[in-house]
């Protein structure tokens, strides 16, 4: 059995609390060539995708845990999906909790289905980011 | 929020076309913090056995609710939003790049919200797979 099925319903602890900034919102914006007036200005709401940078600094905890032997660069990122309460605003500070929901390993891949809760450091609930990662260890034999 | 009156199902959302090219992934790398180098550098993309680099699926994925926020103009009324990435796009090292085209339509009304199924074709390949987004109609 591989570590990570083992730890099917952990959470981790909650990321460093990341501060929202206009300025961040309008680059992502422009990164995806949006010039939707909502993300400009000093009370701009984030682009609803700009959750999965939040997202993804909660995954770094599985890649960094020695004990799960699981590596970003061998992994593909299968599906994402969003539930929003609201968007994210310039001036909100948000914390980001991953937890491990389901495994499925077939031989050297794994289906690895995570959640990460995204809230403000107030505490109001934020989204839910949910993805199923697709990972391949190398061959052992 | 205003009423997004006239919605029912079979409405279709204004298609967008975006080209993509290695300026738009360099971009959206810094602006996300996504530096897998499959996504700059063809050497790690060959290593993985890609012809070429390939675009974030996250700034296809980004790149696709636009076909939403620009009908429905507030990106609060989007309550949420799911893709499968089920096929790479391929962003060439050339002045054209990869060119993909975003469309939407509506496929269920329920309590004031609109289920909108997203289609994301590059070349002939349908680059994203049961792409839906909830929109809030009040």
């Amino acid at each position: 059995m591989r570590a990570i099925e083992e730890r099917t319903g952990f959470t981790f602890p909650p990321t460093a609390p990341y501060p929202v900034t206009a300025g961040k919102i309008r680059e992502f914006a422009a990164a995806l060539g949006d010039a939707n007036p909502r993300y400009a200005g000093e009370d701009a709401v984030a682009p609803p995708t700009f959750a999965a940078v939040l997202a993804a600094d909660a995954w770094d905890g599985l890649f960094t845990d020695p004990e799960l032997d699981l590596q970003l660069k061998r992994t593909i990122h299968y599906d994402q999906k969003f539930a929003y309460a609201r968007p994210l605003r310039a001036g909100d500070v948000v914390t980001s909790t991953l937890t491990i929901e389901k495994v499925r390993v077939r031989g050297n891949t794994a289906f690895i289905t995570v959640s990460v809760a995204l809230a403000t450091v107030a505490g109001e609930h934020l989204c839910t980011a949910t993805s199923t990662l697709l990972h391949t260890w190398e061959d052992e034999s | 929020m205003s009423e997004l009156a006239g919605v029912e199902v079979g409405t279709e959302l204004p298609p967008i076309t975006v080209t993509l090219t290695r300026a738009s992934l360099v971009r959206y790398a810094g602006a996300s913090g996504d530096f897998n180098p499959i996504h700059y550098s063809d050497h790690f993309a060959r290593a993985l056995g890609l012809e070429t680099c390939i675009a974030h699926g996250m700034l296809t994925m980004g790149t696709a609710l636009r076909v939403v926020t620009d009908w429905c103009g507030d990106p609060a009324r989007v309550l949420s939003y799911g893709v499968r990435f089920a096929k790479p796009v391929p962003v060439p090292d050339d002045a054209e790049g990869a060119s993909v085209t975003f469309a939407g339509r509506v496929t269920k009304v329920s309590d004031a919200v609109a289920t909108v199924t997203i289609d994301a074709l590059c070349g002939e390949e349908k680059v994203l797979a049961a792409a839906t987004a909830e929109v809030a109609l009040a």
